[in-house]
């Protein structure tokens, strides 16, 4: 201290201390302002998971998984029908999207690449990515329930599949535009059409990026309740292969459930959001450490 | 400067005089868009000699390299037109199949490219496009390839690993083995040791040199020394023009031209 | 299989290459185009449907569809009115939250986060993100409600009763906790995540040296922040926003299960209303005829008005590849 005011009086100037105090603040509030908002965040996501594994954990039996979901006012069930309803139509709407997301992801990022088309279709895509789910849920209704005159899970998985569908474009062909050019021009260098040096060399090379789309995607799709809403709707019976009925699916019962007269109606939603939302994170979670991974 | 002159001196095999000549080119022009990358190229490369193209960068030169296999075809901008006759056809125009054609005219990149497959799939890989062999076949092309680019002690115990597992080095050759294998014509090389170091680099070169046997090569390279100790024939480019070609000898002790005196005893470039 | 050419090597075997196998490359290009095609044909039928599902009903009210108050099923007469309200005004309360709150965690974990914090918090804000929105809507029900309804309204309802315009819009009439700003808050939260992470990748992308030569000048991190990452990524922040306006406007799940449901207009955003898609969610399967096409018609609108806000963002957003 004595050292400084030497300093000064030596030279006749402060050299120290020469900041604002308005530029502090400044700077002060924006540093409070910006941790008090990300722990916000960070306590939302911990209040829900709380919340969810306090009230959803103490349903957790081996009822869950082997009864089916139970009618007004009968006592006990499970989620059994619900649950394999909805691997079924998750899985049947990524099964139509991939191949369809990742061709057309493809085509953005190789036979498009800076094609006025391909410029159009990145843009509807990334409209698509953003459109409310529940307009999804009507479109589908429109051309799929009303003129089959029927919910159907079909039309549950098309609507699903609309929605990852995106996903799966936007993903695929960020992935493919990292794979290096060089790669294409060795692989054309030896005598390789393009469909060959795609399949064999680009989407190989871009493997677990397009995987890890793939698996946001079900992600995306696994918890979605709106557009399955107008489209499988729901029953609650034993689940039905033939997937032109209505068919009973997670989301949907947990939404129909939880603000429901019953106490196990109730306690099968929360257990329901528990089951969903932990398979939703770990996919996400997934799908992340595979990128990082790599 | 005599000097200078010695010290590039050629050591390269002399070239064979009674060497057919294998790519023909005439009035080449090239275009990136409206951009005029190379300018009335005329020259013959011959069979089963080492051409070496040098030049400034920029000059030109990987840029005729990439029109012997069409590789610029690739982009929509890039176009070139003339002759570049190899047997009896002009393969810049349209009656060729492309991917036939760069069957036959290999070519190993700057940086090495190891597709994401096993070393054994990496050089197989032209061959199971094109031929149908039996896997023994299959299995003796390749260990042929691998031992022709000295490849073949090193990975023997480790086909079925990841190509992008080697070293930078090994990684080059296991790209010439992948070109190899396919049993070209023809075999470009685009300053295939930039990115190497220098034993590696010593490991290529002598490559290239026994490869001459059974292959005709054109070599792009920045390197002058390299040029002088690998080639038969050594092409001068400079601003999208070729400004002398003629036996490396001559290129480097006797060049014709001031320009390339001036360059190839490193008074510009 | 035809000989294309033969050559033989002093030291090889004789090659015999088969005459150009590759049939499949042309189709393979078809049908990487015919999927590219396959998104452009998806918005269309989207838009398509919603016009020809909502057409009888824009038909029978014209303009009045838009501005009528009414959601009449006894006399079939519907006006869009309070849904149209009731989304624009939860949209507007969730930007008016979210937005500092997305800003501030997109700078803590830009610029103040320490190194090995980053991944995990920046993680826990993407899980967030991927968190279903009816979760949302349960948490907001079961327990953000009850909570808000005793902490929050019940005591600025006492205070503002009989003031002058606060009186109006922050009044509730009967103090649930469900409403306009309840679904309000609900998706502020719900948007938070989505516009942090679009803003952090965006902050990420300004090259080190621009900041850094900031701070080499002896700039506060405040600074740096409004002199330097705002006016370089401010236009694709805006982008950003707009992509979680786009989001907010058609949100359901979460929304359906804390707004009440209320087909009547209230100037207090504490009273319960509707959204376009809340109503649609909650009486879409009971439509029949023309209550139908007045749902489909309600979902027209929000596809117009999403479509609007999505392709400015997106136009915003893509100016960031300009580094």
């Amino acid at each position: 201290m004595s050292d400084t005011t030497a300093t000064a009086g030596l030279q006749g100037q402060v050299k120290w201390g020469r900041v604002r105090q308005s530029r502090r603040v400044s700077d002060k509030v924006l540093r409070v302002f910006a941790t008090a908002s990300t722990m916000v965040a960070v306590f939302v996501l911990f209040w829900i998971l709380g919340m969810l594994i306090w009230k959803g954990g103490q349903g957790i039996s081996l009822d869950l998984f082997t009864k089916i979901t139970p009618g007004p006012g009968t006592a006990g069930g499970g989620l059994l029908n619900a649950i394999v309803g909805s691997i079924v139509l998750t899985f049947l709407g990524i099964a139509i999207a991939t191949p369809i997301g990742v061709m057309a992801g493809t085509y953005l990022a190789e036979y498009g690449k800076g094609s006025r088309l391909a410029d159009l279709v990145r843009f509807i895509n990334d409209i698509l990515l953003s459109a409310p789910s529940i307009l999804i849920g009507l479109f589908v209704y429109v051309i799929l329930v009303m003129p089959f005159r029927g919910y159907s899970g079909w039309a549950g998985s098309v609507a699903l599949a609309i929605i990852a569908l995106p996903v799966i474009v936007r993903t695929t062909e960020d992935m493919l535009r990292l794979v290096p050019n060089s790669l294409r021009e060795a692989g054309a260098a030896l005598g390789a059409p393009t469909s060959v040096v795609i399949r064999q060399i680009s989407w190989r090379a871009a493997k677990a990026g397009i995987v890890t789309g793939i698996l946001l995607a079900l992600a995306r799709i696994a918890g979605e309740t709106a557009p399955l809403l107008f489209t499988a709707l729901n029953n609650s019976f034993w689940f039905n292969w033939n997937l032109t009925g209505g068919i009973s699916n997670l989301p949907v019962t947990i939404y129909a459930f939880a603000s429901a007269p019953y106490d196990n109606w109730q306690q099968l939603a929360w257990a329901g959001a528990l089951l969903i939302t932990g398979a939703i994170l770990a996919l996400s979670i997934g799908a992340r450490s595979l990128l990082n991974r790599k | 400067m005599s000097q200078m002159a010695v010290q590039d001196a050629p050591s390269a095999a002399a070239p064979n005089k009674d060497a057919k000549v294998c790519i023909g080119v005439k009035n080449l022009d090239f275009f990136y868009g409206s951009f005029q990358g190379l300018k009335n190229i005329n020259m013959n490369f011959f069979d089963r000699q080492v051409t070496a193209m040098i030049g400034p960068s920029g000059c030109g030169k990987s840029t005729l390299l990439r029109v012997f296999n069409r590789i610029y075809s690739l982009y929509p901008d890039q176009r070139a037109t003339g002759e570049v006759m190899l047997d009896g056809r002009n393969i810049i125009s349209n009656n060729v199949d492309i991917n036939e054609l760069r069957a036959r005219i290999g070519m190993v990149f700057q940086k090495p490219t190891p597709f994401p497959m096993s070393i054994y799939d990496n050089c197989a890989f032209g061959m199971r496009l094109y031929e149908k062999l039996s896997k023994s076949e299959l299995d003796d092309r390749v260990e042929q390839a691998l031992r022709k680019a000295a490849l073949w002690d090193e990975v023997k115990d480790k086909l079925k690993q990841s190509g992008m597992g080697l070293s930078g080095g090994q990684q080059q050759r296991m790209c010439i083995a992948r070109t190899i294998a396919q049993q070209p014509d023809v075999i470009l090389f685009d300053e295939p040791t930039s990115a190497l170091d220098p034993i590696s680099t010593g490991k290529i070169e002598e490559l290239i040199e026994e490869l001459r046997a059974d292959f005709s090569i054109v070599i792009v390279t920045h390197n002058m020394q390299q040029a002088a100790r690998i080639s038969q024939y050594t092409a001068f480019m400079y601003l999208g023009e070729l400004i002398e070609f003629g036996p490396t000898t001559k290129i480097f002790m006797d060049p014709e031209q001031k320009r390339t005196l001036d360059y190839v005893t490193g008074r510009f470039g | 299989m035809v000989a294309v050419y033969e050559r033989s090597y002093q030291n090889a075997t004789k090659v015999t290459r088969k005459a150009n196998p590759f049939g499949f490359d042309p189709i393979f290009a078809a049908l990487s185009k015919a999927a590219a095609i396959t998104v452009l044909v998806l918005l269309a039928g989207i838009m398509a449907s919603m016009i020809y599902g909502g057409w009888p009903a824009f038909r029978e009210f014209g303009l009045g569809f838009l501005t009528g108050t009414q959601w009449d099923t006894m006399n079939d007469r519907y006006g869009g009115l309070p849904a149209i309200i009731g989304t624009l005004s939860t949209a507007l309360i969730a930007m008016m939250i979210g937005v500092p709150l997305s800003l501030g965690t997109a700078i803590y974990l830009t610029q103040l986060a320490p190194a090995w914090f980053k991944r995990p918090v920046g993680t826990a804000v993407e899980l967030l993100a991927a968190v279903p929105s009816i979760i949302y809507g349960m948490w907001g029900l079961f327990v953000f409600v009850p909570l808000f309804a005793a902490y929050f309204q019940v005591p600025v309802s006492q205070v503002v009763e009989g003031m002058p315009i606060l009186g109006t819009i922050l009044y509730a009439r009967s103090p649930s906790g469900l409403g306009i700003l309840s679904a309000g808050i609900i998706l502020a939260f719900m948007i938070v995540p989505f516009i942090a992470s679009l803003t952090r990748d965006m902050l990420d992308q300004i090259p080190t040296v621009l900041r850094e030569s900031a701070y080499g000048i002896g700039c506060t991190t405040w600074e740096v922040v409004r002199h330097v990452l705002l006016p370089q990524a401010g236009v694709s922040i805006v982008g950003a926003i707009m992509l979680g306006l786009g989001r907010a406007l058609g949100e359901t799940m979460a929304v359906t299960f804390v707004i009440g449901n209320a087909n009547r207009l209230s100037a207090s955003i504490m009273d319960p209303g509707s959204t376009i898609a809340s109503r649609i969610a909650s009486e879409f399967n009971e439509a029949l005829g023309m209550q139908m096409n007045a749902l489909i018609g309600l979902g027209c609108v929000l596809f117009f008005v999403t479509f609007v806000v999505l392709v400015i963002a997106r136009i915003l957003v893509s100016r960031v590849k300009q580094y």
